[in-house]
């Protein structure tokens, strides 16, 4: 296809790696941190699933969005479903517009993930409020604007077992 | 192989809307489930069993690392701490044994003024300053002299009984020569008969010389003062007899004594005031030789 051109050659990515790199992000988040530094660190689990759903959407989809936020509620000990809710919808909200999405470059997919990041927030504060929580503020929505920030060294740190070094 | 780069019409499964479908309605249906029947309870604490190891397992260099550190501050804590408790244990011994001594003094203290006012004559309390260097003769200084009116030949004693005389009088100190000062003689008498010696000391101890092998004396009788002098009142402890050696062979008994006062280890003395109403002496017959100074 002409418009799916990657910018650079790449082996083909592992499912192990993709597994291995979720099981990190899944430590990650399990990681004993001083109270209030969740206030402002992204979503590192919801970051990794958009980068492998735009980046690799026949692997990675709605199911595993929707398993990876059953383990994501329960390593974050919030309401069951919630996760599972937001990556459900934002993967499908990301993966209806996948073949524009990898075709951006980094700045423009930075945008195009806080804005998703953004959505997948706000779907988990609906969800919670409508089950009948308070809401917590607008610094709940900081997060997403960390991640989008943090979207182009991800995307290079991900890149860096896959490139070609030697033909 | 999978490419990420596929067509998207060999791709396989439900649509993507139909898969977003049923995640939703499953996803709704747990929310519900946990927020208002709590159905998801025993998942939970499943699925948190089977996290914990893997939450321990990424605790675990975290927990080390704050263990390692507490374990430093602690130390580090903990030195200081000793570091003061010492300091202050030996600003308490210093304090405790200055405690002692003036404990000690107070009791002295305590003993020589009662001394002081049971016995008529009265006196002055002296502290002693200093023992004489000579090491052959037995002296002290005391911190009163010429000043508070002392004067050459008053008995010294402590709260046992008489240690010396005033022999030197400076502007400020005064001079004591201790009874078992070699060549100092008091006259005494024996408490419990009232037979009278004299007591002479030979430098570093009392003995009772001339006394008859067959004279009345046991161990343990105390020596007093007989007042038969000028200088001494009467009836101030001296000396204790210790052992008694009569030998058939010599004239006179071999009598180890002690000194009852404590000549070497007072503190503080009372100068006695001197004799006062001594019957004047009668005039010395032309031949006679001079009076006996007992010094």
């Amino acid at each position: 296809m002409p418009f799916e051109r990657p910018k650079e050659l790449l082996k083909p990515v592992k499912r192990r790696f993709i597994f291995l790199t979720f099981v990190i992000a899944v430590l990650v988040e399990l990681i004993p941190l001083p109270a209030g530094s969740t206030r402002w660190l992204p979503d590192l689990i919801g970051l990794l699933l958009l980068y492998w759903v735009i980046n690799q959407p026949r692997r990675v989809n709605i199911g595993s969005a929707f398993l990876l936020g059953l383990v994501a509620d329960a390593a974050t000990a919030g309401l069951f479903g919630q996760h599972a809710l937001a990556y459900s919808i934002t993967s499908y909200l990301a993966l209806r517009q996948q073949r524009q999405l990898v075709m951006f470059n980094l700045g423009q997919q930075a945008l195009a993930v806080l804005a998703l990041m953004l959505a997948n927030q706000t779907i988990m504060v609906v969800a919670r409020m409508i089950t009948g929580a308070a809401f917590v503020g607008w610094s709940y929505f900081l997060p997403p604007l960390v991640g989008a920030l943090l979207w182009p060294l991800l995307t290079k740190l991900l890149l860096l077992p896959y490139r070609q070094h030697s033909v | 192989m999978d490419f990420a780069n596929n067509p998207s019409f060999i791709r396989q499964g439900p649509h993507p809307a139909v898969r977003l479908a049923l995640c939703v309605l499953l996803s709704i249906a747990l929310l519900i489930g946990d927020s208002r029947y709590g159905l998801m309870e025993h998942v939970r604490e499943a699925l948190s069993v089977a996290l914990y190891p893997v939450q321990r397992a990424v605790n675990v260099p975290f927990a080390g690392a704050r263990h390692v550190i507490d374990f430093f501050t602690a130390q580090a804590e903990l030195k200081t701490e000793n570091d003061t408790l010492k300091s202050q244990r030996l600003q308490m011994s210093a304090q405790l044994a200055r405690l002692a001594t003036v404990e000690r003094e107070y009791r002295e203290l305590r003993q020589l003024n009662e001394l002081k006012s049971s016995r008529a004559e009265g006196g002055q309390l002296a502290e002693v300053l200093y023992t004489g260097r000579d090491p052959f003769s037995y002296k002290l200084i005391i911190d009163k002299g010429a000043d508070a009116q002392i004067s050459p030949g008053q008995p010294v004693i402590d709260s046992q009984g008489l240690i010396g005389q005033v022999t030197r009088v400076q502007p400020l100190t005064a001079e004591v020569t201790l009874i078992i000062d070699k060549n100092h003689m008091v006259p005494v008498m024996i408490e419990r008969t009232g037979a009278r010696a004299i007591l002479y000391g030979y430098g570093g101890g009392v003995e009772v010389r001339y006394l008859p092998n067959h004279a009345d004396v046991q161990e343990k009788d105390l020596l007093v003062t007989s007042g038969i002098d000028d200088l001494y009142p009467a009836g101030l402890p001296v000396a204790r007899i210790g052992k008694i050696e009569r030998n058939t062979g010599a004239a006179f008994a071999r009598l180890s004594t002690s000194v009852v006062g404590g000549v070497q280890e007072s503190r503080f003395v009372l100068v006695l005031n001197p004799k006062q109403h001594v019957p004047a002496a009668p005039p010395p017959p032309p031949d006679a030789a001079p009076p006996r100074r007992t010094e």
